[in-house]
């Protein structure tokens, strides 16, 4: 570790003398290859030492224990073990002194001799006293405030540090986005600190008697300097590496499943992962590199321990890059790039002394471990259906390896026997795309049971019991099967034991299209998790049942999402796949697909839904309170996070941990992103018009074809003019809803120029609704063919968009081109109840100044005043009541405007209506 | 490239060769001085420090062990970069392990060119009786290559410790050179202890980039 004692040997004035003075003696020890004990130098309270003193230091070997067992030459008995030399002293307690470091010597005479350095001498008599050695390692920030503050005997020097890094952060407020600069500009400030410290003649004394003072004052003051810095610094690194860490973080989530075994890890390690997890992921909340790097070094510590049975488990080289592959990937970081960055460049203390120190091995075996991740060489995800074989195996192992063979064997020669047709031998043919036999089977099987069906219905469950019994004569079988409801904790349980137990009963029938495994996987489950597309196509042509759970309540879309298999979801969106379905953690298809950073699913998501007019929950929240923004925000998926935030999800929502996305944006991009809720639309329609179209399926032309037309349904040269119109009316509120005038003005064929040039005179147009004035005429005679009074489904027209989002200018253009300002909507809202409800004051003026209604009611029987004393819009209802309306109607529950306002104690608003009430 | 500060040597080694040639005997052999010994002070075979002493030369050896499997072959680069030397394993019983020693060397050669010291160890020595790897041939090679060639048995200490000690003697002369060269090149003021508070680090790092 950086910061282990260290000192020169051949300085020691205790070794000098020794060598020197005492030759004989000396020789003769190195001729025998005795062991030569160094006190450290600090450690030494005298420099005249005596012959007993060297021979108390000089150790003989034992014959029966040469490695553990010693006898000092004053005929005194030592024990070594774990690097503590133990000095047997009669009367007292035991001596004892660490071995600092050993060093072997190899003299021009080939003769060859180890000396330890020890912490204190190996003398009973004398009293080392408190000179104890200064710390050996600084293991966290608070060790090298520590020495800082002791050392130089008060905090000027750390005083020192901040104020330079304050500089440093005053004069370039805002840090390079590069490496390359950014740690030249550190590296100059952590530079400049060391030589603040050094100016402390007590530093400066200190660190010059004691080598290993100088270098722990190194490490103390880099610490230091990038605790103060971290915040400021560590934005712009993650920054910098957002694109490896998204790409990193995609690799990742897509084998969360991974697990130990499929790793070859070493069984012996397995108990030792759980707790070197635990330590390992703490890595992202120290802010030093000394402390990241020592989080390492715990890791790996944690799996150095003795195992379950207390043997040492040696870890080898071959052993240390899967376990921390494996912990790389179960810690849930979302940055391990930036980690690695920060780490690799911005330690500067431990650079010079060696490139091969252990913190350079940590951090290089962190690299190895993440290049590894990233280079793909692992294997993808473990399949979810191969548990059922394995559990299999485990119980009744022979019998079902030597069927799996068969299996495979029997797909290599396309030989169907009816006794292997089980969803086993199903799932391997879906595995394999193997898509006619898989037909063949399913529907055979299928006429089957409709045959038994047809037969005896009342009979059903004892007929193909038997029935199965016959056809598939298992020996013994025919005992258990009668009784495997006997078995089951409850006839209608359904935990996981008794699921398995009649799963497994089941699966001896022959498997239809609907059948399920233990795990509950169906085998358009199975289809989707391989991308099987074509076979995902016969299952939904075989009335597969589209919305299946498993154990998970998971879906086939799911899968396909999570998988990012986006053939296979197109074809499951276009049969009517519920795509808002929540699974057991309440992750809906987006969630999964956004987690895994598949990109091209959540397109196909969202413009599915968008097209086929179904609600894509954009902003659903998982078990733990997470949107799909949440994660890619934290993934940092930058285009994902683009096309969710364009779509309507919500930035600010909080998950149960109260974190909003802004608050797990690691890097300034996604920041950037997040903030832009108002996006460019130029850009969002062009991406509506052309993107669900990836769909390049190799094998089945049919298929292709097929998904094009599905396709095509949903572009933009169709020629059903009503969907051209629908779509139309979709974009300009959109367009609206983006507060892009401009474009929406495009759409609806109304010369935008024509009034941004009069903008001013729109403004404050002291012209009356009728005048009929040369400006006022110019405009009405410049009217759109366009009828803006179009409304979408639920009535709104364009005018409530643009009074909801507060576009005067365009509501005074939309007036001007005949826009009905009392059109209401399907909750009977007229666009001044939505102006009130969002507080937009400009709106409701120029709204009241063209007609609009101001006792106008909604369905419920709320007026504008209503709603704006429901919601406290303060400045609203200021407008409303100097417009006069009628405060003395009553909505639907009776209740008068000031009465709301009483019940949500808005107190300005009750004065208000109280006021004009009075004044009236 | 790390050098001599304060008199001292720091050189980092990595030992490269297919799975189960010895690296790791190797390595525990020369620290620990035991062979599949369960009682060791190490709990890791991984990243191992030596402090040696040649003629008043204080050396710094920090040896990395690698993992062998195939599948890790692609990180090589990432372990071997910054190495003073390397000891590259072969197992005399078997053929393949001699091949994979050679594709080492042209990878070395061709990332590090003269940089890195290399020597070639032939290991389990005292399995002479099933040697498939010719004698001539391993030790012609090494000749070709600029390698010394050292037959080596983790087993019975043969030959562990007379490799390390050529590698360092090797990079120790080689660094010396270098820094001769450095000097005359650049005159470039070697940082003095004392007097600089300046850190070497200013220097050091700058050789880093
Ligand atoms: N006979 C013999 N066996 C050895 C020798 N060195 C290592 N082995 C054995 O070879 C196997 C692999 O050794 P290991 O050090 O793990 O090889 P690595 O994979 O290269 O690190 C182990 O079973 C060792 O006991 C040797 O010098 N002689
Ligand atoms: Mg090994």
């Amino acid at each position: 570790m950086d910061g282990a004692y260290d000192e020169i040997i051949s300085d020691n004035p205790f070794f000098v003398e020794l060598k020197n003075e005492y030759t004989n003696l000396f020789q003769h020890c190195i001729s025998q290859s005795w062991v030569v004990c160094v006190p450290r130098i600090g450690s030494l309270t005298t420099r005249v030492f005596t012959v007993e003193d060297f021979c108390a230091h000089i150790l003989v070997p034992s014959d029966e224990l040469p490695e553990t067992n010693y006898s000092t030459l004053t005929e005194k008995q030592v024990t070594v073990s774990n690097k503590v030399i133990i000095l047997e002293v009669t009367k007292e307690l035991p001596l004892q002194s660490h071995i600092l470091f050993e060093e072997t010597f190899y003299t021009e005479d080939f003769l060859k001799y180890k000396v330890w350095c020890i912490e204190s001498p190996l003398e009973p008599t004398r009293n080392v006293g408190d000179n104890t050695i200064t710390k050996e390692y600084l293991t966290s920030i608070n060790d090298c405030i520590d020495l800082l503050w002791t050392q130089a005997a008060g905090r000027q020097v750390l005083d020192q540090i901040e104020q330079s890094v304050q500089v440093f952060l005053k004069k370039q407020p805002s840090l390079p986005i590069a490496i390359g600069p950014l740690k030249d500009a550190v590296s100059e400030l952590y530079t400049q600190c060391l030589q603040y410290a050094l100016q402390n003649r007590r530093l400066r004394e200190k660190s010059k008697a004691c080598k290993q003072i100088l270098e722990n004052i190194k490490i103390a003051v880099e610490c230091y300097m990038q605790q103060i810095l971290f915040d400021a610094l560590f934005k712009p690194i993650c920054t910098c590496c957002s694109y490896e860490d998204s790409h990193l973080n995609k690799k990742i989530r897509n084998m969360c499943d991974i697990q130990l075994r499929d790793l070859d890890i070493k069984k012996e390690l397995y108990h030792a992962v759980p707790k070197a997890k635990q330590i390992l992921s703490k890595i992202d909340s120290y802010n030093t590199v000394l402390e990241k790097v020592l989080c390492l070094k715990q890791a790996l510590n944690a799996i150095n321990k003795k195992d379950s049975s207390n043997n040492v488990v040696l870890l080898t080289a071959d052993d240390l890059l899967p376990v921390f592959v494996f912990l790389v990937i179960k810690s849930g970081l979302p940055n391990w790039y930036s980690q690695l960055t920060y780490m690799k460049e911005f330690r500067f203390s431990g650079v010079g002394r060696s490139d091969g120190d252990e913190s350079a091995f940590l951090i290089t075996t962190l690299e190895a471990v993440i290049e590894h991740i990233q280079s793909g060489a692992l294997a993808g995800p473990p399949d979810p259906e191969s548990y059922y074989y394995e559990s299999n195996l485990t119980e009744e192992n022979l019998n079902n390896r030597q069927r799996k063979n068969s299996l495979t064997e029997s797909i290599s020669t396309s030989d169907t026997n009816s006794r292997d047709e089980t969803l086993e031998y199903i799932f391997e043919l879906v595995k394999a795309n193997h898509t006619e036999q898989i037909q063949t089977i399913l529907l055979r099987n299928q006429r089957h049971l409709e045959s038994i069906h047809a037969n005896d219905n009342n009979m059903l469950k004892i007929t193909l019991e038997s029935d199965l019994l016959n056809d598939y004569d298992e020996d013994d079988d025919s005992g258990s099967d009668t009784e495997i409801y006997q078995k089951l904790c409850h006839p209608l349980c359904n935990c996981k034991k008794c699921c398995s137990k009649i799963s497994k009963n089941l699966l001896r029938t022959s498997p239809t299209v609907n059948s399920r495994d233990s795990h509950g996987l169906t085998p358009l489950h199975v289809a989707c998790i391989h991308g099987k597309a074509a076979i995902v196509e016969i299952l939904i042509e075989m009335r597969a049942e589209i919305d299946a759970t498993d154990l998970n309540e998971c879906t086939a879309l799911h899968y396909a999402a999570s998988r990012g298999h986006q053939n296979a979801l197109l074809l499951l969106l276009h049969s009517g796949a519920h795509i808002n379905q929540a699974n057991i953690d309440k992750n809906t298809p987006l969630h999964l697909a956004v987690n895994n950073g598949h990109l091209n699913c959540v397109k196909a998501l969202i413009y599915f839904a968008e097209h086929s007019r179904k609600m894509i929950m954009i902003n659903s929240a998982n078990e733990s309170g997470n949107t799909p923004l949440h994660l890619a925000s934290k993934w940092g998926y930058e285009g994902i996070a683009r096309l969710l935030i364009e779509n309507g999800a919500e930035p600010s929502l909080q998950n149960r941990y109260n974190k909003t996305a802004f608050d797990y944006a690691h890097n300034l991009k996604i920041l950037q992103v997040l903030k832009s809720v108002t996006p460019n639309l130029y850009e969002y329609i062009h991406i509506t018009t052309s993107d669900v179209k990836v769909l390049n399926y190799r094998n089945d032309k049919n298929l292709t074809f097929k998904l094009q037309k599905m396709t095509l349904r949903y572009q933009d040269n169709n020629p059903s003019k009503a969907v051209e119109n629908l779509k139309l009316i979709d974009r300009i509120l959109k367009a609206i809803s983006y507060g892009d005038v401009k474009l929406a003005c495009f759409y609806m064929n109304i010369n935008y120029a024509d009034y941004v040039d009069d903008s001013n005179q729109l403004k404050d147009s002291s012209c009356h609704p009728l005048c009929e004035c040369k400006m006022c005429k110019k405009k009405t005679e410049s009217c759109t063919e366009f009828d803006v009074n179009f409304s979408d489904s639920n009535g709104f027209t364009a005018l409530h968009y643009a009074s909801r989002y507060g576009l005067d200018e365009l509501c005074n253009i939309l007036i001007l081109n005949k826009a009905n300002v009392n059109c209401s909507n399907k909750k009977g809202q007229t666009p001044l109840h939505l102006a009130a409800l969002n507080n937009k004051t400009g709106v409701i003026r120029v709204l009241l100044d063209n007609g609009a209604n101001i006792n106008a009611v909604d369905i419920t029987g709320n007026t504008p005043l209503h709603d704006a004393s429901d919601m406290g819009n303060i400045g609203a209802a200021k407008i409303l009541i100097s417009y006069g309306p009628n405060m003395t109607m009553l909505n639907g529950s009776e209740k008068t405007a000031l009465k709301i306002a009483k019940e949500r104690v808005h107190l300005t608003i009750i004065d208000l209506i109280e006021k004009h009430a009075n004044n009236s | 490239m790390s050098g001599a500060t304060n008199g001292s040597y720091n050189f980092k080694v990595v030992l490269l060769g297919e799975g189960c040639v010895g690296k790791t005997s190797i390595l525990l052999r020369y620290i620990e001085d035991k062979f599949n010994d369960k009682h060791l002070t190490t709990l890791q075979a991984t990243f191992l420090n030596k402090k040696i002493n040649i003629n008043g030369k204080r050396i710094n050896l920090s040896i990395w062990d690698t993992a062998g499997q195939e599948k890790f072959h692609a990180l090589g680069p990432i372990y071997y970069r910054n190495s003073n030397g390397a000891i590259l394993v072969y197992d005399i019983t078997d053929e393949d392990s001699f091949g994979k020693v050679k594709n080492w060397v042209k990878e070395l050669k061709k990332m590090l060119g003269s940089d890195i010291v290399l020597v070639i160890a032939g290991n389990k020595v005292d399995l002479e009786h099933e040697r498939t790897v010719p004698l001539e041939e391993a030790e012609s090679y090494a000749n070709m290559v600029g390698a010394k060639h050292f037959y080596t048995s983790a087993k019975l200490n043969q030959g562990v410790e007379d490799l390390f000690l050529e590698l360092t003697r090797e990079m120790t002369e080689r660094h010396d050179r270098n820094a001769q060269a450095d000097v005359s090149r650049t005159s470039r003021v070697l940082v003095v202890e004392d007097e600089a508070p300046a850190p070497s680090s200013c220097c050091s790092g700058a050789k880093h980039n």
